[in-house]
């Protein structure tokens, strides 16, 4: 006999027909050992039918498959990865758990062990190294642990993503004349203990120099006629002999009166006069128009002569 | 007790099929098809029967001016046109310029939609149609840097995606595709609506002939004659 005690819960609405009714328990497969479940009364049952079919129930499916809807595996660069779940893009592990910097989507990810990790999607369109990245650079040499200048930071975006790639460990000093954009950027800055903020005039050095100590990686996206000259002051400063240099060209700003492939040549002639020694550069295409992206060392030891 | 009878097994009814001697007839022919059928011819010849009586019990003397006002081309009526009237010239060009109004929002939050998806969709594993040059100082370091390229040009490793999330990753690509085509082709009404309502307005100009075009377009382009404003 079913215990009416225990109609308490199902039979609540059924004016007190505490004992379960005729037909309780388990909506089909009747025959079942009715004993205790049918106790939960009613007519027979509209929850447990519902189950019944649906089987896990919530997620949909009996038994849920395994594994979550992204997948992220790592890219050729350290730090950096690719997601592929709905979105199929470029990622950098995010520093700062539950937070975009920009509106950019997050992806999260949990391992095996329950913790969770969580990503920020990487726009090429809205920045430079990201879409160099993807145009299949061989190097960016930001990577976790390296000390970066970062010329031309803007409001912050891609320092962002550098801060995230160079992780606690690696330090950005982000220069940025605009206080305007600057502003968004000491923002940014104060939920990223790595990245240091600097409003100053990127064409001179002298005046931070007290805030940057020897870097191994500059990156400059100053999007200026001058800024070779730029690049070889600040690097004259803060780059160790042998560090390697990242410059986003943009040849409209430079000449755009010539074909873009002239301007990127003269700048890369200019760049092997200050002691850089450029080793490749790839164009932005299908993200950016007339830009392109030069990536080589500075003061590079001599090779020794083959015999 | 119908759920016991349920549980008894039957025989499966089987239906009639149509002969294989009959098979270029189509499917058999059943009573409820037969009866569609009927119906259909059913009513067309009450139609048919209709007209006729009307046109048997016609008053010769009947007159309406639509008679003279419309008429067939190609045995197709055609009443006199005057939807056109029911506005003002004035009134029409508003109409039209709202409608622009509502093609511009439609085109603006179709290219927010590219935007957002475009952000995330990178095409990681394609081939780039971008530029890359490498600098080598002489010839043995041009030599290296060739064969490094040669073994590292392999794209990044999937190894096995869950085709689950590879299905998304393409639905979510076709979805951009369809997109952009959806900004093109508003684009293309919007540009055209622009022209219409240009050549609506007053001012005397022309429709430029093909070789007075400098850059050649599939588009007619016009051209007006300079009048002096004050």
């Amino acid at each position: 006999m079913r215990p009416p005690a225990r109609g308490g819960r199902g039979g609540r609405g059924f004016g007190g027909r505490s004992d379960g009714g005729g037909r309780g328990g388990r909506g089909f497969g009747g025959r079942s050992d009715g004993g205790g479940r049918g106790g939960r009364g009613g007519r027979g049952g509209r929850t447990p039918r519902g189950r019944g079919v649906r089987g896990g129930g919530g997620r949909g499916g009996p038994g849920m498959k395994g594994g979550s809807k992204v997948v992220v595996v790592p890219h050729k660069h350290d730090g950096v990865f690719i997601a592929q779940a709905k979105e199929d893009a470029l990622c950098t592990k995010n520093m700062v758990a539950g937070e975009s910097v920009y509106g950019e989507k997050r992806v999260s990810v949990q391992n095996e062990d329950g913790t969770k990790v969580e990503y920020r999607v990487w726009n090429p369109f809205r920045s430079k190294l990201a879409a160099a990245v993807l145009g299949g650079v061989d190097n960016i040499w930001i990577a976790p642990g390296a000390r970066v200048l970062y010329l031309g930071a803007a409001s912050g975006t891609t320092v962002s993503h550098v801060s995230d790639i160079v992780g606690p460990t690696g330090l950005v000093y982000a220069v940025e004349f605009s206080h305007r954009s600057g502003r968004d950027l000491v923002n940014m800055a104060k939920k990223r203990t790595n990245v240091i903020p600097i409003i100053e005039d990127a064409r001179h050095p002298a005046k931070y120099r007290m805030l940057v100590g020897m870097v191994d990686v500059i990156f400059s996206d100053v999007a200026q006629p001058d800024q070779a000259r730029i690049l070889a002051l600040n690097a004259s400063y803060f780059l160790k002999n042998g560090g390697h240099f990242v410059i986003s060209i943009k040849a409209n700003c430079i000449d755009s009166t010539q074909a873009p492939e002239a301007v990127f040549a003269a700048e890369v002639e200019k760049l092997k006069l200050e002691q850089f020694k450029p080793s490749e550069q790839v164009t932005l295409e299908p993200f950016e128009r007339d830009h392109a992206c030069v990536v080589g060392g500075y003061r590079m030891p001599k090779k020794p002569k083959a015999t | 007790m119908s759920s016991l009878r349920n549980s008894i097994p039957r025989r499966a009814h089987k239906e009639r099929a149509q002969p294989e001697s009959r098979k270029k007839y189509g499917l058999l022919e059943k009573h409820k098809d037969h009866i569609l059928r009927a119906r259909a011819y059913q009513r067309k010849e009450d139609f048919i029967r209709n007209l006729k009586e009307k046109a048997s019990f016609k008053n010769p003397d009947e007159f309406y001016f639509k008679m003279i006002n419309s008429k067939t081309v190609d045995g197709i009526h055609r009443p006199k046109p005057e939807a056109n009237n029911k506005y003002t010239e004035e009134e029409r060009m508003l109409l039209k310029h709202k409608d622009m109004g509502y093609i511009f929002q439609a085109i603006q939050s179709e290219r927010k939609k590219v935007e957002r998806l475009s952000s995330t969709l990178h095409a990681v594993d394609d081939k780039r149609s971008n530029k890359h040059i490498y600098f080598a100082e002489d010839r043995e370091e041009a030599k290296e840097i060739r064969s490094r390229i040669g073994e590292s040009s392999s794209a990044p490793q999937f190894g096995n995606i869950p085709s689950r999330i590879k299905r998304k990753t393409a639905s979510s690509y076709k979805e951009l595709e369809s997109r952009k085509e959806r900004v093109k082709n508003l684009e293309k009404l919007y540009a055209d609506m622009a022209l219409q309502k240009e050549l609506k307005k007053p001012g005397r100009k022309r429709k430029l002939r093909e070789e007075e075009i400098l850059n050649s377009t599939s588009q007619p382009v016009y051209k007006w004659r300079a009048q002096r404003k004050r």
